[in-house]
């Protein structure tokens, strides 16, 4: 067994009933890495990783971690740990009681307990609060604790179920590097869930993009920002004005329209960024149908020939008032070469 | 949401085959005797129960007394129920408090108190006589009266808490808004007040209307023989009798009311709705 | 405001009819005289006193408290399993079940008490005891199905995931995490069960026999003998144990909170 291979899924197929949510998936996630499942809403993510934790039977398939099929062994007795989306703190239990309440379950006592438990509060920096309870903890506090619970455990694989959403935005930024440093320093397999792909973009080693049941694209936040596999992934990620391609051509609202450029054969279609569209000269033209003030940039909505286009550009540059005509283009070599369509 | 189906059963299972065993079987018997007559089913015994001249005032009397109760009722716990919503939080939970004090206390307790106040020696009878109103005890006791201020004492809690409930989930604008828009207090109340809080006037008039119909205790005491309600009269049939289809005839009866007095509450609410 | 005096003049006179009746029962059963009067004439504690001494009222003080405390443990014995499942789990029919357990509260007791005399103690010959038993747990099940699935549905199902995740059974996960933290509600359930029980009259109505009869029951046949004032004794001692439970559940859990 090679690290790469640490915990692995093979035709893991999971349902509610009749319905299959997740068909017969094959995924790989190697020791010690930082892993996103991202993805809209009921598209599987949350249930494969239910799955994971044992708190969803597959209906066929296996799970596999550190070389032993776990498939079938129940989830009090999986190595794996979950921090959940509400924490789930037990309310009648202090700090401290929350993160021994595992460790006790063990069969850990007494000095050992202790120390566990104290090193725990520390790595999330809630040592002074050992003796309140959940309900007296701010959110932020709330999933310190969590996380010392599940990472007393010391389990092989560490689920974090969407862990910023319920925080605001500032103890986000915070939370972050708080779970990179904790990851780093255990060296914990971390697979977290979320639906926002800035969040994934810039915590994971690896981004797995899913949509209805099935994996989309896998790759570096690197490779997913910039190339992205499929047009959802590309919309996803930001690449709002996206293409089918159909040899030197591209297919919008007018008919096909021949772009030039150098195109992969295997290219199925072109996706450009709003920055990456060309304002004022070009090609083609559009009617400004909204504009907005961003800061640093100016964002346009174009109604054009091709469809509505989405450009945005810095906003030193003289303004275009609405419902004036405006030349655009969209230049070949800056878009990115989408490999699928259709799943948009 | 658990899946596992068995695990649900065996949870579920014992409660309700505890309660189908010990409740409902036996009830569905008992209401399926009024319909039997030797091997064939009939509704002989609720004819026969309803030409005799008794039955029938026992039955329009139950009836008037717990409409007129679930009436009054109304009429005081609007009055009651705005009052206390209307004051401060303390005063709030304190005289809410001793509105449901009294639902704690037994009903024997409760109703046994009317004896020594409306008895022939008993407060309102010495205060009657003493100031000259009366040369001589009027006779409360073993009267409709009696029991009608009884069932009111006994089931006005349960309105006044459904209505408090109500005219807090009220939306807060809801008065001013009308009070500024001209409306006048007799319309606040018919064209606010009782749309919105329609629900907890159904819910409290269903208590109060059931409660009432189906108490034993109060028309045993404060009526007696002499103001049979349909409990007290099947208890009379079964004791004095033993005559169990007229038990399982006002037994069914009772249900029936019941469930038509929640059907008509509610149709008469949605209906002022409506309009 | 031009009525400012329309809520204390509507709230005395309500809280007058609803409470003054027991001031009065509690004054009336000082009374030194032989007959239910008030004012009472003269003070003496010999009713109170007397209650104490009536055989048949200890007896069936016992019955009630038997039928009380029996009744609502067996019925929350049958009523946390059921509200548990039916909180957690997707139970096919789940509204049936729900409308079954909580049909005792629908039909009227005293049909409930016969039903259960004609076809229980009659052909088998069941003790009236157990069939008093029988009639207050399943009287009693419906508060407690409603009570104790209100605290669960306060609680979040995550709770008992994170218990199984940290190595828990599920068992286990209900006893460690979920017990704990609906143990407000139980005991507002067991309160409310006893006190209904207690107060209970329709029920146990055919349910007596020699011997064998609650107490609510005994006070209504006493007063069909005698018109002396140890009801009114009986009642106000009975109505002080009642509003005592009240206020202690009331001052160390809240009760309000659960019903």
């Amino acid at each position: 067994m090679s690290d790469s291979r640490f915990l692995c899924l093979e035709k893991l197929t999971l349902s509610y009933g009749k319905n299959v949510a997740v068909p017969e998936m094959d995924l790989d996630i190697g020791k010690g890495e930082l892993v996103a499942l991202l993805g809209p809403s009921g598209c599987g993510k949350t249930t494969t990783m239910r799955a994971i934790a044992g708190l969803m039977e597959p209906s066929s398939g296996s799970i596999i971690l550190d070389g032993a099929n776990i498939t079938r062994v129940p989830a009090n007795k999986r190595p794996v740990g979950l921090v959940f989306q509400s924490y789930a703190l037990f309310p009648h239990l202090n700090v401290y009681e929350n993160v021994a309440f595992g460790l006790k379950l063990m069969g850990i006592k007494g000095k050992q307990l202790d120390e566990r438990v104290v090193d725990g509060l520390k790595t999330v920096g809630l040592s002074q609060y050992a003796t309140r309870k959940p309900a007296e903890l701010s959110g932020g506090q709330q999933q310190r604790v969590s996380l010392a619970r599940s990472m007393v455990m010391e389990p092989k694989v560490l689920l974090l179920d969407e862990p910023l959403s319920n925080l605001d935005a500032r103890l986000r930024l915070e939370m972050r590097t708080e779970l990179q440093r904790v990851q780093k320093e255990s060296g914990v397999t971390m697979i977290f869930v979320t639906h926002d792909q800035v969040e994934a973009l810039a915590m994971a080693d690896r981004i797995i993009v899913m949509l209805d049941g099935h994996i989309e694209q896998i790759g570096t936040p690197e490779q997913i920002y910039n190339n992205p596999a499929s047009d959802f992934v590309a919309d996803f990620v930001g690449f709002e004005n996206v293409f089918e391609r159909d040899g030197n051509k591209i297919k919008t609202l007018s008919g096909d329209v021949t772009v030039s450029g150098d195109i992969a054969p295997t290219t199925k279609g072109l996706a450009w960024r709003p920055t990456m569209v060309t304002l004022g000269e070009g090609p083609y033209e559009g009617t400004v149908r909204g504009t907005s003030f961003a800061g640093g940039t100016r964002e346009y909505l174009l109604d054009t020939p091709l469809g509505q286009i989405k450009a945005e550009c810095d906003a030193s540059l003289p303004a275009h008032d609405f419902g004036a005509a405006l030349k655009f283009d969209l230049p070949v070599h800056k878009a990115a070469q989408l490999a699928r369509t259709g799943s948009l | 949401m658990f899946q596992n189906r068995a695990e649900a059963f065996a949870l579920v299972l014992p409660a309700a085959i505890f309660a189908g065993a010990v409740f409902l079987v036996p009830v569905v018997i008992l209401l399926s005797e009024g319909f039997r007559s030797g091997d064939s089913w009939t509704i002989q015994a609720y004819i026969d129960f309803f030409s005799q001249s008794l039955n029938q005032a026992v039955f329009l009397r139950t009836l008037k007394l717990a409409a007129m109760v679930t009436a009054a009722a109304a009429v005081i716990g609007y009055a009651a129920a705005f009052a206390i919503v209307n004051l401060p939080p303390k005063g709030k939970g304190r005289i809410t408090g001793l509105v449901v004090l009294p639902l704690m206390i037994s009903p024997v307790a409760r109703t046994y108190a009317w004896i020594v106040i409306l008895g022939r020696t008993g407060i309102v009878n010495q205060a009657l006589v003493s100031v000259g109103l009366s040369d001589e005890p009027i006779r409360f006791l073993f009267t409709e009266t009696a029991v009608f201020i009884g069932l009111l004492q006994l089931f006005l809690p349960l309105m006044i808490i459904s209505l408090i409930s109500a005219l807090e989930n009220m939306p807060r604008d809801a008065v001013p808004a009308a009070r500024v828009l001209g409306a006048n207090w007799l319309q606040v109340f018919t064209k606010v007040i009782l749309p919105l809080t329609k629900e907890g006037l159904v819910i409290g008039g269903t208590l109060v209307f059931t409660g009432s119909m189906t108490a034993y205790i109060t028309p045993a005491i404060l009526g007696g023989s002499k103001v049979l309600m349909l409990e007290t009269l099947l208890y009379q049939r079964v004791t004095m009798a033993n005559d169990f289809v007229s038990a399982s005839v006002i037994a069914l009866i009772l249900i029936v009311m019941a469930f038509a007095a929640n059907l008509l509450l509610k149709r008469l609410a949605t209906a002022r709705n409506k309009r | 405001m031009r009525n400012k005096l329309y809520a204390p003049i509507i709230l005395l006179l309500v809280l007058a009819f609803l409470i003054g009746p027991f001031i009065i029962i509690i004054a009336a059963s000082l009374s030194a005289g032989e007959t239910l009067s008030f004012p009472p004439q003269g003070l003496s504690l010999r009713w109170v006193i007397k209650v104490f001494e009536v055989e048949s009222f200890r007896a069936s003080f016992g019955i009630s408290m038997f039928l009380a405390i029996g009744g609502t443990l067996a019925a929350l014995i049958l009523g946390i399993p059921a509200s548990y499942a039916l909180s957690r789990y997707k139970v096919p029919g789940a509204e049936t079940i729900r409308t079954i357990v909580s049909s005792p509260i629908i039909v009227p007791g005293i049909i409930v008490g016969l039903a259960l005399l004609r076809y229980f103690v009659v052909p088998f010959n069941f003790g009236i005891l157990l069939a008093l038993f029988l009639a207050h747990t399943a009287l009693i099940l419906p508060y407690a199905v409603r009570v104790v699935s209100a605290s669960l549905n306060n609680l979040r199902s995550d709770i008992e995931e994170a218990a199984v995740l940290l190595g828990c059974s599920r068992t286990g996960a209900f006893f460690r995490v979920v017990m704990p933290n609906i143990r407000g509600g139980i005991l507002a359930a067991f309160i409310l069960g006893f006190v209904t029980s207690f107060n209970q009259v329709p029920v146990s109505l055919f349910l007596s026999g020699p011997g064998v009869r609650t107490l609510p029951i005994d006070m209504l046949s006493y007063m069909e003998i005698t018109y002396d004032p140890s009801v009114a004794a009986l009642s106000a001692l009975l109505a002080f144990m009642s509003l005592g439970i009240v206020f202690l559940a009331e001052r160390f859990l809240g009760f309000s909170r659960y019903v």
